[in-house]
């Protein structure tokens, strides 16, 4: 899984994972609820960078969790400019931005472990309809997981066709690629089954 | 001795496997009693389906196949408390983001006390030298690294059996011999380690040697590895 926990002892660290989880929920619903107004995006800016102050994230974790939703901020930015104007356009893309970063300090606080246990409880009244909660908790840490090694293996195939000197086709990325994560699934499930997954 | 410990480690009675219209093994008869056993043979001799069958992760399409007394096939959770398995992969065996994480997670679907989840998952981190890696992100860790900590997530279960299928084939002469000497350690755990590498297997009590889907000779992993180096030069 992606390592985004960023281990610490501060009260919001210790928090559990339902109870933090229902808090930054509320908050970002309180984010999205601001209005499209200047004044909107300041309050927008000011509550990010208080829970990021506050629980002692710091301010440079914030600078990099910006960065990392860049490129959705800047696609988010530029639509809004064209149709809505700057003043609804950056109301929107700074609601959009605060809650994606608020959103982030569950991840960032709170172990995978924990995150796990959290899941599994929070799907507990979704049994009754027969959800597998386990599984499913499972299933998005697994899905977490996976990102880098597929970002390795998308590396691996696209240096195998510059190796041959080959240029770099969709089409002859796809199928070895395609090839190699589905090969890794197989071993990923027989790894979880080894390990006792059911 | 133990009741689980007279019974031979693996037996298997006319097994034959077929995937599409391939027999990958044929009418395979074993007795392994021994503690530590080498699985040897050519790429695509049906070593790898020999371990998979006893590891439950593969079913026989004929015979009968006993691991440590119980029938892969249908005491299969039975199975899985008792014998862990190492692929030659760590990548497809780490699961969790930090290592710490990862061992625990081993001992997620066993009905234990979360003190005693934690005891087995330090106990087990100190015993592999990974206790200074614990909070390291796991994806960050060296080729060595990943495969002690698959094989330290695999003994966490104190399993009776663990079954390495070539768990030194992508590392370095170094790390290679250092997974070698974990998993072949004296302990209670019975091993079977499928490889490629000779020495390796001379290191087991016993040796098995597969070729084309049938096992041409079992014994001393002296004259079985001599038996198959033969054979790699006809």
């Amino acid at each position: 899984m992606l390592s985004l926990y960023r281990p610490g002892h501060s009260l919001w660290h210790r928090l559990p994972a339902g109870p933090k989880t229902t808090l930054v929920t509320l908050i970002v619903l309180s984010v999205c609820l601001l209005p499209v107004t200047w004044t909107g995006a300041a309050t927008a800016a000011a509550i990010a960078v208080a829970c990021y102050l506050i629980p002692g994230m710091g301010l440079s974790e914030l600078g990099r969790q910006l960065f990392a939703v860049r490129w959705l901020i800047a696609v988010t930015a530029l639509g809004q400019f064209l149709f809505l104007g700057p003043e609804r356009a950056v109301a929107n893309t700074t609601r959009i931005s605060a809650a994606l970063v608020i959103g982030a300090l569950i991840v960032l606080s709170t172990s995978a472990t924990a995150l796990l246990n959290a899941l599994e409880r929070g799907l507990k009244p979704l049994q009754w309809c027969g959800v597998d909660r386990q599984r499913v908790a499972l299933l998005l840490v697994v899905t977490f997981t996976m990102v880098p090694v597929l970002a390795r293996l998308a590396g691996e195939v696209r240096q195998a066709q510059q190796a041959r000197g080959g240029r770099v086709s969709l089409r002859y990325f796809a199928t070895p690629f395609l090839i190699l994560a589905l090969k890794h699934a197989d071993s990923l499930g027989d790894a979880l089954s080894a390990r006792g997954v059911r | 001795m133990s009741a689980s410990a007279r019974v031979d480690t693996i037996q298997m009675d006319d097994v034959s496997v077929r995937f599409a219209d391939t027999d990958v093994l044929r009418n395979v008869c074993c007795s392994l009693p021994a503690r530590t056993t080498a699985v040897i043979g050519e790429n695509g001799s049906g070593k790898s389906t020999f371990a998979r069958l006893i590891g439950g992760l593969a079913r026989a399409d004929s015979g009968t196949v006993r691991v440590l007394g119980l029938d892969p096939a249908r005491e299969t959770a039975a199975l899985r408390r008792r014998v862990a398995v190492v692929f030659s992969n760590p990548d497809a065996q780490i699961v969790m983001p930090t290592v710490a994480e990862d061992v625990a997670f081993s001992l997620r679907s066993e009905k234990l006390p979360r003190a005693e989840k934690t005891r087995r998952t330090q106990a087990a981190l100190e015993r592999f030298g990974l206790t200074a890696l614990a909070d390291r992100p796991t994806h960050d860790l060296s080729g060595g690294q990943k495969q002690l900590l698959a094989l330290c997530g695999a003994f966490v279960r104190e399993p009776d059996l663990v079954i390495a299928d070539e768990p030194t084939a992508f590392l370095d002469a170094r790390n290679a011999r250092l997974i070698a000497d974990r998993l072949l350690k004296n302990g209670s755990h019975r091993v079977l380690l499928v490889t490629h590498d000779l020495d390796l297997a001379q290191r087991c009590d016993q040796a098995v040697l597969i070729s084309q889907g049938t096992i041409t000779a079992v014994g001393a992993p002296g004259g079985i590895v001599k038996a198959y180096q033969e054979l790699l030069v006809c």
